[in-house]
């Protein structure tokens, strides 16, 4: 059939009447209501299955001049979505689980949630990848994360295809076909789907979210953001730190659903038809978790009870809303995991402060996202708008360690600290009243992750259980839903978002794009489901793969392969058990579980159904083989010495003043020798200022000019603080200034010999007793010429950023090479696992 | 007091109601006389830094809300202007000269700064040596301890200037 819109005049791909028109069946106009010229256009402008759509070709005529001449006003259209097509909203919330918010029975409020969920449908047998990026990826490409390359993280682009973080082009990713059949689209938020070393104003930007087929993006690129000095991108380029507004402080949750609503109301602005897609990804439940007191102090004492007792009381309410089947049973808690009646008082106190902090967090989320939902209605769309709303692109996360901890920075760099010592540098940074605040980077106990994980065991990470792959997913499309409230039990999967969107809009999957032969996505379409609880499962069978832990379901049986790694833990002691030759996988302890009669994993039927462990065994590794799943822990090839190639240049350049570099685009001086030298210009009467400065207090570093001298502060995550400084004010005019950090051994982590020089003349200098191995901040920018965001020396922060009141011509990195070609491999080798250690967060 | 060197400790607490507790054990080691105690102190020291003193204790486990003698000798190590209140006139500024001069000069006021940060609360207690285990086990809610030491004469000499400036005989 033909439909047509204001532009040009497309046909749906094949016999099914298009969902979308029943959301609006008022506005649909009659097939046979085509004019002369869009019947004779060719196949190239009416198929929708290869885009992007052709114009079609002109029909009218064209004279030498405008005499006789006869416009084709099809020439000036676009490409429209099938008449009457919906808008989609998709919501997803980072780090959280199936037991977290109050519609799936958990402890936190979330009203907004819970309003869609009533007047939409709860899905309680919906599932992720246990990973950020992998979920991600498949979210928005309805395939398999390896086979879009995504099967770790970018910050661990492999040379492996299914590890390569490089979205291949036979894969496009669904908002790009809605945008390429006239939808307005848009990301708002968390990305996490671009490789760190692109991330820069060289490009490409190919895996930018513009390149992913969003039309207009704001957000952060990073796996994780401080909430309060966000490095945000705004489609194609860092704009940097933003102000709140009305004189508050900025808040990113806040923030972007302003963006959201403020680009709603400019595309309806614009075009009083045209449907749109938006993708509001948040950057919370993720660490840091970040909020004000307004939020947390609601939930004090509401965890007094420990995770334990959290537990069951979260199980109880499941199996009343039915969320959970009555036969379920709660499984035990891991050994990994101390008995919340275990810890001294200090530790059960800020312990419940952390889930305090977390739980508002969370609800916060929820009310930014019900602000969306406001404006959507206010401006009369609710109706007309698929929500697809999925809570967690993981499970809840485990990487807080045991104790939970004051700076996430401390455990991604691998730095082993004791529960009293997480307690003193509680204290140290403003005790359990600064938790949840800008003073720390907050990650709750694994403990807490496990609770939000209820009823299942294990979470983010773990591929092998429900833990880290079970999530909520609610969603409403009333037009569809013939039982607001009503729970669906399929088996459902990420990638079936896509294929189920493009169903209910009436969009074929596209067999070529930009010339382009497709992979078939390989989700499938959970749209029946909709109006009949009934409705067959589509989804029969289905891998899991999250850095080594396995999983194969099929026909309800999921077999686990769980690798024996406490997701925390990424020391060489227990990396080296799955070294190449040494890891064996199908050697690993498996357990065997009929979902369909056992909810929650809690029966492992592998002893006693042999067949079917290795029946499912042989499946997996078909399906690792066709998704481009192996090499198993091609994730992980840093750790094991398999490196990309090593850069040659050794220095890096930065003229005038440079803002918002990358994470991952800092020049590389972890445990180097290296110098910063710079050239400035001191006017008469001195200056003051930042030269350059990279993340905060929690991990970084700043040469800076104070009280008129020159000043170096190391902050060696939170931990320590290294100062030194000249003994001399600086001269004024041009001036050139060092700071050389002689490292003792090219080691991780390698204390060494501060020397600051002013024309070339030593003027002071210091000891460093550690150094950050890994990474300062899984966000924070660096800046040539002032400070943005949080500081790295809290002694200018009441005058942040402070930017150099005189002139920085240039900055200069050189990062000396080492003395002989193992110790520079030894380093590169290092370098890589820094960003496997960030990523992984993500 | 004897000339030997005593023991500074300050307890650092991130719950001011754990702070109370361990300030009521130490007293009351004060009290069964297994230590010998110059005196005690619990403070609050508030996010801007300022220090708050909520109660003291002295040599036979009395408390309440007087900085005299042993626990004058505290507050003052610890913030030599919160004796202002406690002295008289010009007095003040002299007795809180020394206690200024004899933090600097020996380090001591630096450790108990960086042995509190702000937000936190504290037991600050000056014994003799010879209590060290038994002061140890009594603050079971601390967060960190760190230990300071002052010489008998200095603190004697510290305690009698405080006492002449309260007294109004001092300048």
């Amino acid at each position: 059939m033909t439909l047509r819109a204001r532009g040009y005049t497309v046909a749906t791909s094949d016999s099914r009447e298009p969902l979308a028109p029943r959301l609006d069946e008022g506005t649909r106009r009659e097939p046979n209501h085509t004019t002369e010229s869009e019947r004779q256009v060719s196949d190239e402008t009416s198929d929708r299955t290869k885009l992007p759509i052709r114009r079609p070709p002109f029909s009218g005529v064209a004279e030498q001049t405008l005499g006789g001449s006869q416009p084709d006003w099809e020439q000036i259209g676009h490409v429209r979505p099938p008449e009457g097509a919906p808008n989609v909203l998709v919501v997803l919330i980072d780090d959280a689980g199936f037991g977290n918010p109050g519609a799936f029975g958990g402890p936190i409020d979330t009203p907004n949630y819970d309003r869609i969920a009533g007047e939409g449908l709860r899905y309680t047998r919906f599932h992720v990848t246990a990973m950020c990026s992998p979920t991600r990826a498949a979210l928005l490409t309805g395939r398999n994360h390896h086979a879009v390359g995504m099967g770790g993280i970018p910050e661990a682009s492999s040379g492996f295809p299914g590890y390569s973080a490089q979205l291949p082009k036979d894969a496009a990713p669904f908002p790009k076909v809605l945008k390429e059949n006239g939808y307005a689209t848009a990301a708002i938020g968390k990305w996490h789907l671009t490789p760190e070393k692109e991330q820069g104003p060289a490009g490409p930007f190919d895996h930018w979210p513009n390149g992913w087929g969003f039309g207009y993006y704001w957000g952060f690129l990073a796996p994780e953001a401080s909430q309060f000095d966000t490095m945000i991108a705004e489609n194609q380029k860092f704009i940097g730190v933003q102000k709140g507004k009305d004189g508050e402080p900025f808040y990113f949750p806040e923030a972007m659903t302003d963006q959201a609503i403020d680009w709603l109301h400019g595309v309806r602005g614009h075009d009083s038809e045209k449907p749109w897609m938006l993708y509001y990804s948040t950057g919370c439940s993720h660490s840091p978790h970040h909020v004000s007191k307004q939020w947390s102090e609601k939930y004090k004492g509401r965890f007094d009870q420990g995770w334990d007792k959290l537990r069951e009381e979260t199980f109880e309410r499941q199996q009343q809303l039915g969320v959970v089947p009555a036969d379920a049973v709660l499984t035990p808690r891991d050994e990994s995991m101390p008995a919340w009646d275990s810890l001294d008082e200090n530790n059960r106190r800020v312990c419940a402060r952390q889930m305090e902090v977390y739980a508002g967090y969370s609800e916060n989320a929820d009310h930014h996202v019900g602000r969306l939902l406001e404006s959507i209605e206010a401006m009369g769309e609710l109706d007309n708008t698929i929500i697809v709303w999925i809570w967690g692109d993981n499970g809840a996360s485990l990487e807080g360690t045991p104790s939970g901890t004051f700076n996430e920075g401390t455990m991604l760099n691998g730095l082993p600290l004791t529960d009293q010592e997480q307690l003193q540098l509680t204290l140290k940074w403003g005790g359990v009243e600064a938790w949840g605040t800008e003073m720390m980077y907050p990650h709750y106990s694994s403990a807490w992750a496990w609770a939000g994980n209820t009823p299942f065991a294990w979470g983010k990470q773990v591929a092998s259980h429900l833990g880290g792959t079970r999530n909520p997913l609610v969603v409403r499309c009333p037009s569809r839903i013939t039982e607001p409230g009503g729970l669906r039990s399929q088996f459902t999967h990420v990638s079936d978002v896509g294929p189920t969107i493009l169903d209910l809009v009436g969009i074929p999957q596209p067999t070529h794009v930009d010339g382009v032969g497709q992979q078939p996505m390989t989700g499938a379409s959970f749209a029946d489901s909709l109006a009949d609880a009934n409705a067959p499962e589509h989804h029969m069978q289905q891998y899991f793969e999250n850095f080594g832990n396995r999983a194969m379901y099929k026909d309800g049986w999921w077999l686990s392969m769980r690798m024996p790694r406490i997701p925390w833990r990424l020391d060489p002691d227990v990396l080296k058990r799955f070294a190449p030759g040494v890891w064996k996988p199908d050697e690993d302890p498996v357990e065997l579980y009929y979902l369909p009669d056992d909810f929650s994993q809690a029966t492992n039927l592998a002893v006693s159904h042999p067949e079917k462990v290795k029946e499912l065994q042989s499946l997996f590794w078909e399906e690792a083989e066709k998704y481009h799943v192996k090499p198993l822990l091609a994730g992980f090839a840093g750790f094991f010495g398999i490196l990309p190639p090593i850069g040659a240049i050794s220095t890096s350049t930065y003229h005038g003043v440079v803002q918002n570099i990358a994470p991952g685009a800092v020049p590389r001086i972890y445990n180097h020798s290296y110098t910063i030298s710079a050239d400035l210009h001191i006017p008469d009467g001195g200056a003051e200022g930042v030269i350059v400065a990279e993340a905060s207090h929690l991990g970084g570093f700043s040469l800076f000019v104070q009280d008129g001298k020159l000043k170096h502060t190391y902050a060696f995550l939170g931990v320590f603080e290294y100062r030194q400084e000249s003994k001399h004010e600086l001269p004024s005019g041009d001036v050139n200034v060092q700071m050389l950090f002689k490292a003792d051994a090219a080691k991780p982590a390698t204390p060494g010999l501060v020397t600051l020089l002013v024309n070339g003349e030593p003027v002071g200098g210091g000891r460093m007793d550690h150094t950050v191995p890994f990474i300062f901040s899984g966000y924070a920018g660096m800046d040539v010429g002032l400070d943005n965001g949080l500081v790295v020396d809290r002694s200018y922060a009441d005058k942040a950023p402070f930017a150099f009141t005189g002139t920085v011509k240039k900055v200069v990195f050189d990062v000396a090479p080492h003395l002989d070609d193992q110790d520079e491999h030894a380093m590169h080798e290092h370098a890589s696992q820094s960003d496997i250690a960030r990523g992984i967060s993500g | 007091m004897s000339d030997d060197k005593k023991d500074v400790l300050i307890a650092a607490y991130l719950f001011e109601d754990l702070a109370q507790r361990d300030f009521d054990a130490v007293l009351q080691l004060a009290e069964d006389k297994a230590i010998t105690v110059e005196g005690v102190v619990l403070v609050q020291k508030d996010v801007d830094g300022e220090v708050h003193v909520k109660e003291t204790g002295d040599h036979l486990g009395r408390t309440g809300l007087k900085i005299g003698g042993g626990a004058g000798l505290v507050v003052g190590l610890l913030a030599p202007p919160l004796l202002a209140a406690t002295a008289v006139g010009a007095a003040a500024g002299g007795v809180m000269a020394k206690f200024g001069k004899h933090r600097l000069e020996t380090g001591i006021g630096e450790k108990m700064d960086d042995a509190l940060p702000p937000g936190s609360g504290g037991v600050i207690a000056i014994y003799d040596s010879g209590g060290a285990d038994a002061v140890d086990q009594a603050l079971v809610n601390a967060v960190k301890k760190s230990v300071a030491q002052i010489d008998g004469m200095s603190a004697k000499e510290l305690k009698a200037g405080l006492a002449e400036a309260q007294a109004g005989m001092g300048g």
